[in-house]
């Protein structure tokens, strides 16, 4: 198995004088599930579509599964992508679609219905499995669209905005379901969403006017292991003590939310020994509601713009 | 699963894709209805013209209206008078002595084949364009064999109007003519006739398919389509006036040989080597023109 499912190296796309794409390098490592994170017209879905081959680069590389740039004769079957702002065919109707694109990526008739119907299920669609598409909500469109995605269990599968117009139920549903394929299939995710990428991503790229600008894993970039954040009811009277009591550990309050930011050598003592060492200190001092590890991702991210 | 595989793969939901929808339902409709009025008005017609005939000519009266036009058809002057008007003495032997009918319906069935493949055809690939439905596709399959199963797809829906209207004028025939033992060897003529106008759309399939790569708008692909109708009209009209006065260059001998109808006198024979030459050389235009498109689609984003 290759360490890296895609990698892409000084991949460059223009738009007529606009560069989408600028040397854009990214290594995604085979079975981590990867969030794209940067604002729009940042190169994301550009990427995607790029690597999928529904783009041709104007210069860089490419390599797919360690087969080189997209080739249907090659990949087909091993990869798939929910591209954004594409329309299902609206007369076909969801389980007839699926089977199609699975007997297109070779599956056996049998074998590509047992499989759609029990993905479309598994989404919660198993009473319109013969609904037109036209008559389908966007939420369950957009669902049908998620399902076409696994079928026939591609190695890499590339979602574009693939939770948006979902309600916060379905939503949630279908972070589980995509979370579940965790270590067993390279998946990369594009949102706006920073809470559905953290709740979803072991990795994450930033990406800023068509480069990579910072990649790693999602628990270094909010710093999981190296961060503890309390929330107190009122401030601590005595940071002597807590720094006895985490040497080397760098601190610092914030008034308004009342809350204690740790930081800390995560590889010299892990963040359960910190905090078995710092709380009773804190507690002598003020009262505790909550502690917290590491930043939320969105709070990583806008403390790192670039 | 090899190439041919895939291709069918395509065509078949193509296929299964445009006939159930309210547009081909409409234009299969429109067909028919062309097919069976016009079957119906060219009997009235002929019915009509032979009465005069024996009238004028004081023949003995024919039971069934077509008898009197065979008769005629055996004629040495009559049939000097239609080589002067076909131009082509070959044509004219195998056409001889057939049912009258039976060659309006193929003057029928051949002048419509092209505007029933605009019409069907002509929208398809830039729906999918359009709406980025063929993304759902092409990393399954290869563009190629995308392009080829959407051909065929749209094949396979042309014959199917073509079979629809053939049996809507055998129809109408049989009830109007009441051919009693002939009937199934008239029905077996038409059906001949309607796959010799399939074979002719195919090429036109290929030339509105192949402009349809060019475009993400299904109304410009149609008039796409109905434009490069009016062209091939116009060299070939273009090419028959320079040919007539005897100044043919090199250049429009070439250029008709683009035109689909250059190769339609051969589906009108009744030489097998002729129908086969012919029918070769459409499904190679034909393909060669989707080609083309297919060229343009290949290295285009989507």
């Amino acid at each position: 198995m290759n360490a890296y499912a895609i990698q892409t190296t000084d991949l460059v796309k223009a738009y007529g004088a606009r560069l989408a794409l600028d040397k854009f390098s990214l290594a995604v490592p085979t079975g981590c599930i990867l969030g794209l994170v940067g604002p729009n017209g940042a190169g994301k879905t550009t990427w995607m579509m790029t690597v999928a081959g529904f783009l041709r680069p104007k210069a860089g590389k490419i390599d797919l599964l360690g087969d080189g740039p997209f080739d249907a004769d090659v990949h087909a079957g091993r990869l798939s992508i929910l591209p954004q702002d594409s329309e299902l065919p609206l007369a076909g109707r969801p389980l007839e679609l699926l089977v199609h694109f699975g007997r297109l990526q070779g599956l056996r008739k049998q074998e590509a219905i047992q499989s759609a119907r029990k993905l479309l299920e598994t989404l919660h669609l198993g009473d319109r499995l013969s609904s037109p598409i036209r008559t389908l909500s966007h939420g369950m469109r957009k669902r049908v669209m998620l399902a076409q995605c696994f079928i026939g269990y591609p190695e890499v599968v590339l979602l574009d905005e693939p939770l948006s117009g979902l309600d916060p139920r379905e939503a949630a549903h279908a972070r589980a379901f995509i979370a579940a394929r965790k270590a067993k299939q390279t998946i990369v995710i594009s949102s706006h969403d920073l809470h559905d990428i953290e709740q979803v991503c072991t990795h994450v790229a930033y990406i800023e006017k068509g480069r990579v600008v910072r990649f790693g894993a999602l628990r270094e970039l909010t710093r999981k292991d190296s961060l503890l954040r309390f929330f107190l009811t009122g401030a601590p009277t005595d940071f002597d003590a807590l720094r006895q009591a985490c040497p080397g550990g760098e601190f610092r309050y914030d008034e308004t939310h009342r809350v204690l930011a740790c930081s800390f050598d995560g590889n010299a003592q892990p963040p359960e020994e910190i905090n078995a060492k710092l709380l009773p200190a804190l507690l002598a001092q003020t009262g505790l509601l909550a502690i917290e590890r590491g930043d939320s991702l969105e709070k990583a991210y806008l403390r790192d713009r670039f | 699963m090899n190439f041919f595989t895939k291709i069918w793969r395509v065509a078949a939901y193509e296929w299964f894709d445009a006939i159930r929808s309210r547009r081909a339902i409409v234009i299969l409709l429109l067909y028919l209805v062309t097919a069976v009025l016009g079957m119906n008005g060219s009997i009235s017609m002929l019915e009509k013209i032979e009465t005069q005939l024996v009238e004028t000519l004081q023949l003995p009266e024919s039971e069934h209206t077509g008898v009197v036009s065979t008769v005629i058809w055996k004629s040495k002057p009559f049939q000097r008078m239609v080589k002067n008007l076909t131009r082509d003495n070959l044509v004219l032997q195998d056409i001889t002595g057939k049912h009258p009918v039976e060659l309006i319906y193929a003057w029928f069935a051949f002048l419509c084949a092209p505007i029933l493949v605009v019409l069907v055809a002509a929208p398809r690939i830039p729906e999918e364009l359009g709406s980025g439905a063929v993304r759902y596709q092409i990393f399954r399959t290869s563009r190629a064999a995308w392009s080829l199963g959407k051909y065929t797809g749209m094949a396979l829906m042309v014959a199917c109007a073509i079979g629809i209207g053939t049996l809507g004028a055998y129809g109408v025939a049989a009830f109007r003519l009441w051919m009693g033992g002939d009937s199934p060897n008239f029905f077996l003529a038409l059906l001949q006739w309607g796959f010799r106008a399939w074979i002719y759309s195919l090429a036109f399939l290929g030339l509105v398919m192949g402009l349809s790569h060019l475009t993400h708008s299904p109304n410009k692909a149609t008039v796409f389509g109905i434009l490069a109708l009016v062209a091939c009209s116009i060299l070939r009209v273009l090419a028959g006036i320079r040919r007539y006065i005897g100044s043919v260059s090199d250049v429009w001998s070439y250029a008709e040989l683009l035109v689909p109808s250059a190769y339609k006198g051969e589906l009108w024979r009744s030489s097998i080597s002729a129908l086969v030459t012919g029918s070769a050389s459409l499904v190679a235009l034909g393909l060669c023109y989707l080609l083309l498109g297919y060229a343009f689609f290949r290295r285009r984003d989507v």
